[in-house]
């Protein structure tokens, strides 16, 4: 058994628990046994001294629902091998809050271009600095801080 | 070997994506080897536009996300802010909001439906399911004064009260799209072309579905009978009848049946609701607009609802001020589009346009 560092809970009753972002993986490989067989998403939160890796699990035949979090400075686990659907989630924390998962497959920003400055959902990102994509030569996207012929 | 295996671009621009969707296609002849989906052309950040402004702000954000079931996107936030500030709402506002969500979800099966007839190459069905949704938007233009993002729930409660001329609208509709619903069924489900083009095509199984996080109607039609409604109700779902229509083959043809039997139980929910709304209050007088923006909270929620596409839900974290701290938006479609390497491989190019529509992505909501 994994010990849990906290345990919360959401206004409406909610379990939310805490766990050492060295025991994530083992963690939730212990909840998927136990029957948390769903897993509906994993976000990020910036704390501005950490970031915080939330997953949301959801057991499909009890419905019992459980919020496991871990804070991290730059880098946790990947879940990718317990679910196929966490490989989307974690490239979507990484491209927009800018969590690293070890060994992903394939860890590229989903929804910004490639090559996009910055992770917008974090707290010190310049609001006032716009990006431009541009299509380059090779089919690729170049992002630039200069308004040339791009979107 | 190798050589023979060509890769085309399906989309982003392509009148059955949906939306601009761009799948990277791997063809070994006529068989998709490899089906790479590449989203984010619809991006503009909600999540972060919605941390920006005060609680009440943060809708006309959420409103866009799934813009054809906008109604059930804002019921998500409403109920996720109500339940993180402890707002009481009057039982009238909460049965017209029940009523105004089963309506959409009516609306937005009929969209897909419609749109789904049209990438089989059926355009007969597509005029038939937009007759039946005008008629709706018009209740909701009766009722909200918009026909497509609406803005209507608000915190507390509702906008505006439903108008007698309203209630003899919906009545009129209960009535006879039952019968309607009937023959645009007939129209696809009664067609072999249609039938052999989805029977088998697309199939996910509930291993997938599990492994994907797949919800909604997708996850009914692969045997998995699991509705939010049901399971953990909000609102008043506990309060009256309906059934969880599921399948068990998890093919497109098992999708269509499992939307069209939730579109005749939606219609029993809308019955139930008109017979049961209570006189009352439709918004909670205590939170009127002026005292809305001075919103202020700490904790976090996360509540869950059944949106047409599947389980949507909004973690709302507060820090204290009268600004969201953070909004992380569940949405489903996200989750059911990641499917699509798993649920194309194997099948023909042909099968694409069926495959991917049955998942009825709106792109508003999967790029966020």
């Amino acid at each position: 058994m994994i010990p849990v560092e906290s345990e919360s809970s959401t206004k409406n009753g909610m379990k939310v628990v805490y766990v050492a972002k060295e025991n994530i993986f083992q963690y939730l490989k212990e909840r998927k046994e136990e029957g948390f067989d769903t897993l509906l998403m994993i976000s990020g939160v910036d704390y501005r001294d950490h970031l915080e890796v939330m997953y949301h699990l959801l057991s499909s035949s009890s419905g019992s629902r459980l919020i496991v979090k871990t804070k991290t400075n730059d880098e946790v686990d990947s879940v990718t091998s317990l679910w196929k659907g966490a490989d989307w989630h974690e490239r979507e924390t990484w491209d927009l809050v800018g969590i690293k998962f070890k060994n992903h497959p394939n860890l590229k920003r989903i929804l910004l271009a490639e090559g996009w400055n910055g992770h917008p959902l974090r707290k010190d990102y310049p609001m006032d600095k716009k990006q431009y994509v541009n299509l380059g030569d090779d089919g690729e996207d170049i992002v630039s801080y200069e308004k040339t012929e791009g979107y | 070997m190798e050589d023979r295996v060509i890769e085309i671009n399906f989309g982003p621009q392509h009148p059955s994506t949906h939306g601009v969707l761009r799948i990277k296609v791997k063809l070994d002849g006529e068989i998709i080897v490899d089906a790479q989906p590449v989203i984010g052309y619809l991006h503009r950040n909600a999540e972060k536009l919605a941390e920006m402004g005060s609680y009440p702000k943060g809708m006309i954000y959420i409103d866009r996300l799934d813009y054809v079931a906008a109604l059930n996107m804002e019921l998500g936030y409403v109920l996720a802010v109500e339940n993180l500030m402890d707002v009481q709402v009057p039982e009238r506002a909460q049965w017209i909001r029940m009523l105004m969500v089963e309506l959409n979800r009516e609306a937005s099966h009929l969209i897909w439906l419609g749109t789904h007839g049209l990438d089989m190459g059926m355009l007969t069905p597509f005029f038939y399911c937009f007759r039946e949704r005008e008629r709706i938007l018009r209740i909701f233009d009766e009722i909200t004064g918009s026909r497509l993002l609406y803005n209507y729930f608000a915190i507390g409660g509702v906008y505006s009260d439903i108008t007698p001329k309203a209630i003899e609208m919906i009545k009129a509709w209960t009535d006879d799209f039952g019968s309607k619903l009937e023959e645009i069924q007939s129209i696809l489900g009664k067609s072999y072309i249609y039938v052999s083009r989805t029977k088998g095509v697309g199939v996910l199984t509930a291993e997938d579905i599990l492994s994907y996080g797949v919800t909604g109607p997708m996850q009914r039609a692969s045997g998995i009978k699991r509705d939010v409604r049901k399971n953990s109700p909000y609102l008043y779902y506990d309060r009256i009848n309906f059934d969880v229509p599921s399948r068990t083959e998890g093919d497109v043809y098992a999708r269509f049946l499992v939307r069209i039997e939730e579109m005749r139980q939606s219609i029993r929910i809308v019955k139930q609701v008109l017979d049961k709304l209570p006189q009352g209050d439709f918004y909670n007088k205590k939170y009127s607009k002026p005292m809305l923006v001075r919103l202020k909270t700490t904790g976090e929620s996360y509540v869950p609802t059944e949106s047409p596409k599947g389980e949507f839900g909004i973690h709302l974290i507060g820090d204290g001020s009268s600004i969201p701290y953070r909004v992380r938006i569940r949405s489903p479609s996200f989750a059911n589009l990641s499917s699509i390497p798993t649920m194309l491989k194997g099948y023909k190019i042909a099968d694409l346009t069926a495959a991917v529509s049955s998942i009825d992505p709106v792109f508003g909501e999967v790029d966020r």
